[in-house]
């Protein structure tokens, strides 16, 4: 016998947890969507509504370079963890001697945060760090500045590491996840039929893998983009991330540079919603995907 | 034949081994020059060991350094420490109390706008920290709550909600609701079948929930930098106030040991949790 | 009706008490201006107050050690709480001090006390009427401080940044802007000891130096003295001594011209010249730690003695020797301890300015932390100048008397920002605006 749940019981179960997000991120947005367009009575300034602050900040110098290297180290290093993140959950897949201690140590970077990726970063691979050191006693190189630029240059080889390092395991937990409530009698009847690991592969495994990847590529794409402290210490200096840049505008005792800030985490929230549409679109004719996503 | 063949499709390849190796060495490694360089008093390039160690040079220094130093009261160790920690229970009892209702509806009810309230439970994921941070920061001025725990923990809800709420859906799955309609038609009321059939079946998960919530808070550095504008000392604000030149010492070194050390405990504790919910 | 008469004498005398706080500490402050007071009423006041919230940059272990094991003990013994607040920029701490006048705290009200300061930082607290007044000639320990107009020695004790104290702020450490070499990298003879030479060595040996940059105000005493040697006028630093107002557009912009060329045909050739663009460390601890792992040769920073400092702390390489840098433009000067207009504690503050400006806490300050006395010596006696001398740390490579004949003062306080500015807008994002429509700019939006 089933007892009908009064829609409003539903409703009041939920508001708290909600109501929260609602006021909070959207509540923010909102504020921060007005100071943009130029309502900062705190600052003096009254010229609701206007474009001036967004136009200022794409006249900047180097407002479209910050645009470029932010999405480039976002890109390159979901890309990277993703295919890391691949690779590993096909071995997890498998039957091996050290597979629990596998299972558990792979994700540490996920349980300490982005400081420990940085710091580690800053002691291996800065010019004259321990891998300088190691190259410098095997005799390749003479001067630390031989060594390659990898922290500190617009390069960002840094930055990109300490990104992969921590989603990688992301990666890997998300599609392994979607590999175990797949039905490998597939894989096994490819097999039998003769079908090569590589064709196996590409054919069997990977197709019906791709939206939940990219529903969790996604979310890997907006932490990079909006990631503050790596590319704050490990970046090369003007121009920066649009997330450092914001935060230098904010901080500067000129207040048309802080509400050009605005502009930039408003950008941020626009690009959130597109990435947002994208992953309802993916998710919502997939019923299977909402279950199965954990961190 | 092809028995076999089925079978050593569950071995690894010589490739797979040595990608797990890689892998292994890279994860695990970078631990050791990291506890050198917690050890050491002076190394600096080209040495590959110190050229003097910490043991030694303390003997010589009038003030504390190194391991002497983070734990003596002048590292503001403990302070962190606590503030981590009062922020981290405050912040999982909260996320607790609200996510717990909503997890329940979530799991059990079928209703029209699910899918679209799950997302919204996703979208915190997708928002940078410096966006929320910043956004909130003046009106957190204006209500008087910034720069103390309650704008902190207020703040830090929204990183934390999703897991929480993702946590305990799991949980409530698993309660089946026959036992729930049973007990309710042997007389018992909300509040007992609460208390004995519920209750005890979501607490492996409640539990799990709170210990990965309070990971995640005690994780969060910039929105507490942010908003608790410098007052507000936790292990990851007091990381970043010593690598935020991009500059590694013997301190620095030591207190990353310290703020890893939460992750790596949570790791051993509750994994197998987090594999039964799976 | 008992009640109403009970909550009205009740709410009678919150609200007065209030009001009679306010006003009490206010005629504190008028008392003491007018020297109605004794060192003892100061003193038991300041036990009443009972606290003092003390503002300072964090970022020197040994000096939070000092700080929160002596300072606070000897300040016990004087019955007054001291608490530490370590901050990583001072202007924050202008910031919360002007934030919290502007919502209408007054003396008695505010949350900051004693800021650790100078520059034009203290301009901007003396521009926002946020200082408690003049205090600095009035305590005790002052003996120890030359305040004569008669003696040109006075000048860093009276003019901070070229702009007059009037006694609002204590001089606490005095310093220099000195540099060092490591000499495996390095030899004696190929130092250069004058930006032009530096300019030829860095075509010869490039990425072997950088400097912290603006707004940090290492880079910004980087940039002033690069503004004093290419002066084109071959005056140096007199004209920077100049207020703002007092200049054209035009004026400033031929003046700091070529100083900024100067910057700019450099940084092709500063540390990480093989990835393209200069590498400007954001602080002290960053350029140190290019400098002890011999990726940069050179490094500059305020500190008579630091290369003794962090000799002591394995934190230089041991190679490393001051050298002169350049050559009558290394600029020295004073920093203070200031009190703040709405400061909650102002009795207690006065104590603690007074016991850090005394003999004994500056000769352990020097001995602990290694920062130079701000006091003047020689107003000392001969067995307290010898106990200082037995604490004063080593040079390498020069003597004091090397780094007393080449000092230079500081750049007006006015004048900071807008060099700060040029320098950002011209040499870090290479705009294309001028210098002059930047001054001009600026100089409308003062």
């Amino acid at each position: 016998m089933n007892q009908p749940v009064s829609s409003l019981n539903l409703w009041l179960a939920l508001l708290p947890a909600t109501g929260l997000i609602i006021l909070l991120v959207g509540g923010s947005a909102l504020f921060v969507l007005v100071q943009s367009l130029g309502y900062a009575p705190g600052y003096g300034i009254n010229e609701f509504p206007t474009l001036k602050y967004y136009s200022q900040l794409i006249n900047n110098p180097g407002f479209g370079y910050s645009v470029w290297l932010t999405s480039y180290y976002a890109v390159v290093a979901t890309i990277i963890a993703t295919i890391l993140g691949i690779i590993l959950a096909l071995i997890l897949r498998k039957q091996f001697k050290i597979k629990p201690v596998t299972q558990h140590l792979y994700k540490y970077p996920l349980m300490v945060p982005y400081l420990v990726g940085i710091a580690l970063v800053v002691l291996l691979f800065s010019q004259s760090g321990i891998v300088a050191r190691v190259a410098l006693a095997l005799g390749f190189i003479e001067r630390p500045a031989e060594f390659p630029a990898l922290l500190f240059s617009h390069q960002g080889w840094g930055i990109i590491m300490v990104y992969v390092w921590k989603q990688m395991p992301f990666m890997t937990l998300s599609i392994y996840t979607l590999l175990i409530h797949r039905d490998p009698g597939l894989d096994d009847a490819a097999q039998l039929l003769g079908a090569s690991a590589w064709q196996r592969f590409w054919k069997v495994t990977l197709p019906p893998l791709i939206p939940g990847t990219l529903s969790a590529a996604l979310i890997c794409f907006a932490f990079n983009f909006g990631a503050f402290e790596v590319p704050f210490i490990l970046g090369g200096g003007f121009p920066e991330t649009l997330p450092v840049q914001s935060w230098r505008l904010f901080n500067d005792p000129d207040y048309q540079h802080r509400l050009q800030g605005m502009a930039i985490i408003m950008f941020t929230f626009v690009a959130l919603l597109v990435i947002f549409w994208a992953q309802y679109r993916l998710v919502s004719t997939r019923p299977y995907l909402r279950q199965s996503k954990t961190q | 034949m092809s028995q076999s063949r089925v079978a050593n499709k569950y071995r690894l390849t010589s490739w797979q081994w040595l990608f797990l190796a890689t892998i292994g060495f890279l994860w695990l490694a970078p631990v050791l020059p990291l506890a050198i360089q917690s050890l050491a008093f002076q190394w600096h390039w080209p040495d590959l060991l110190p050229e003097v160690w910490w043991l030694t040079a303390r003997e010589q220094t009038r003030l504390p350094i190194g391991w002497d130093y983070i734990f003596s009261p002048y590292s503001h160790l403990y302070e962190a420490f606590v503030n981590t920690l009062i922020i981290g229970v405050s912040v999982t009892l909260i996320t607790l109390i609200i996510c717990l209702p909503a997890a329940r509806v979530l799991a059990k009810y079928p209703f029209k706008l699910k899918p679209q309230i799950e997302l919204l439970f996703s979208t915190p994921l997708l928002l940078p920290e410096i966006a929320l941070a910043l956004a909130l920061l003046i009106p957190f001025i204006r209500l008087d709550i910034s720069g103390g725990y309650t704008g902190v923990i207020i703040a830090q809800l929204v990183p934390t909600i999703p897991y929480m709420i993702r946590i305990l859906t799991s949980a409530y799955s698993g309660v089946r609701i026959q036992y729930e309609e049973q007990a309710r038609l042997l007389g018992a009321s909300s509040l007992q079948v609460f208390r004995y059939i519920q209750l005890p079946l979501l607490i492996p998960g409640i539990i799990a929930g709170c210990l990965f919530t309070f990971l995640v808070s005690s994780n969060i550095f910039l929105i507490t930098f942010l908003i608790g504008q410098g007052s507000i000392e936790t292990l990851p604000t007091l990381l970043f106030a010593k690598i935020s030149g991009g500059a590694m010492d013997a301190t620095a070194a030591g207190l990353t040991l310290v703020v890893m050390l939460p992750g790596v405990l949570f790791l051993l504790a509750v994994e197998r949790h987090i594999q039964e919910i799976n | 009706m008992k009640v109403a008469n009970i909550l009205l004498v009740v709410s009678a005398v919150m609200l007065t008490g209030t009001v009679v706080a306010d006003s009490d500490v206010e005629s504190f402050r008028t008392k003491f201006l007018n020297d109605d007071l004794r060192w003892s009423q100061i003193e038991d006041r300041a036990r009443q107050e009972a606290e003092v919230h003390f503002y300072y940059w964090g970022g020197d272990d040994n000096l939070n050690i000092w700080i929160d094991s002596i300072v606070v003990q000897e300040m016990n013994k004087l019955g007054v709480k001291l608490i530490p607040h370590r901050i990583t920029a001072t202007k924050d701490v202008v910031d919360l001090a002007l934030a919290e006048k502007n919502a209408g705290k007054g003396l008695g009200q505010g949350s900051v006390d004693v800021v650790w300061v100078n520059g034009e930082n203290f301009y901007t607290l003396a521009q926002q009427n946020l200082l408690f007044g003049s205090f600095a000639e009035r305590l005790p320990e002052s003996i120890h401080y030359e305040w004569s107009d008669s003696d040109s020695r006075s000048q860093l004790n009276k003019f901070d940044f070229g702009f007059e104290t009037l006694g609002r702020e204590m001089p606490w450490s005095g310093e220099q802007y000195v540099c060092a070499a490591n000499r495996e990298l390095l030899p004696v003879s190929d130092t250069p000891n004058t930006y032009k030479e530096l300019e030829s060595w860095l075509q010869e040996n490039p990425g072997l130096f950088t400097y912290v940059k603006p707004p940090h105000y290492l880079g910004n005493t980087f940039v002033q003295q690069v503004l004093y040697e290419m002066n084109p006028y071959g005056t140096g630093a007199l004209p920077f001594q100049r207020n703002l107002a007092s200049f054209t557009a035009k004026e400033f912009s031929e003046l700091v011209r070529p100083g900024f060329d100067y910057l700019n045909r450099i940084a092709p050739n500063l540390a990480n010249v093989s990835q393209g663009s200069p590498r400007y460390p954001e602080n002290d601890a960053a350029l140190m730690n290019l400098f002890r792992n011999s990726e940069i040769a050179i490094e500059c920073q305020f500190g008579l003695f630091h290369v003794a400092n962090l000799k002591r702390q394995g934190k230089m390489p041991d190679s490393a020797e001051e050298i002169i840098l350049p050559s009558g433009n290394m600029i020295k000067n004073k920093n203070y301890l200031a009190l703040i207009g709405n400061a909650p504690n102002p009795a207690a503050s006065l104590v603690f300015i007074n016991y850090m400006s005394s003999f004994d806490a500056q000769k352990d300050k020097i001995d602990l932390v290694g920062y130079p006395v701000g006091l003047d010596s020689w107003t000392l006696n001969k067995s307290q100048q010898d106990e200082l001398d037995a604490v004063t740390p080593p040079h390498y490579g020069l003597t004091q008397a090397d780094l007393d004949s080449n000092i230079a003062p500081d750049t007006n306080a006015s004048l900071v920002n807008l060099i700060e500015h040029i320098w950002i807008k011209t040499v870090e994002q290479k705009g294309t605006q001028n210098i002059e429509s930047l001054v001009e700019t600026y100089m409308s939006q003062q």
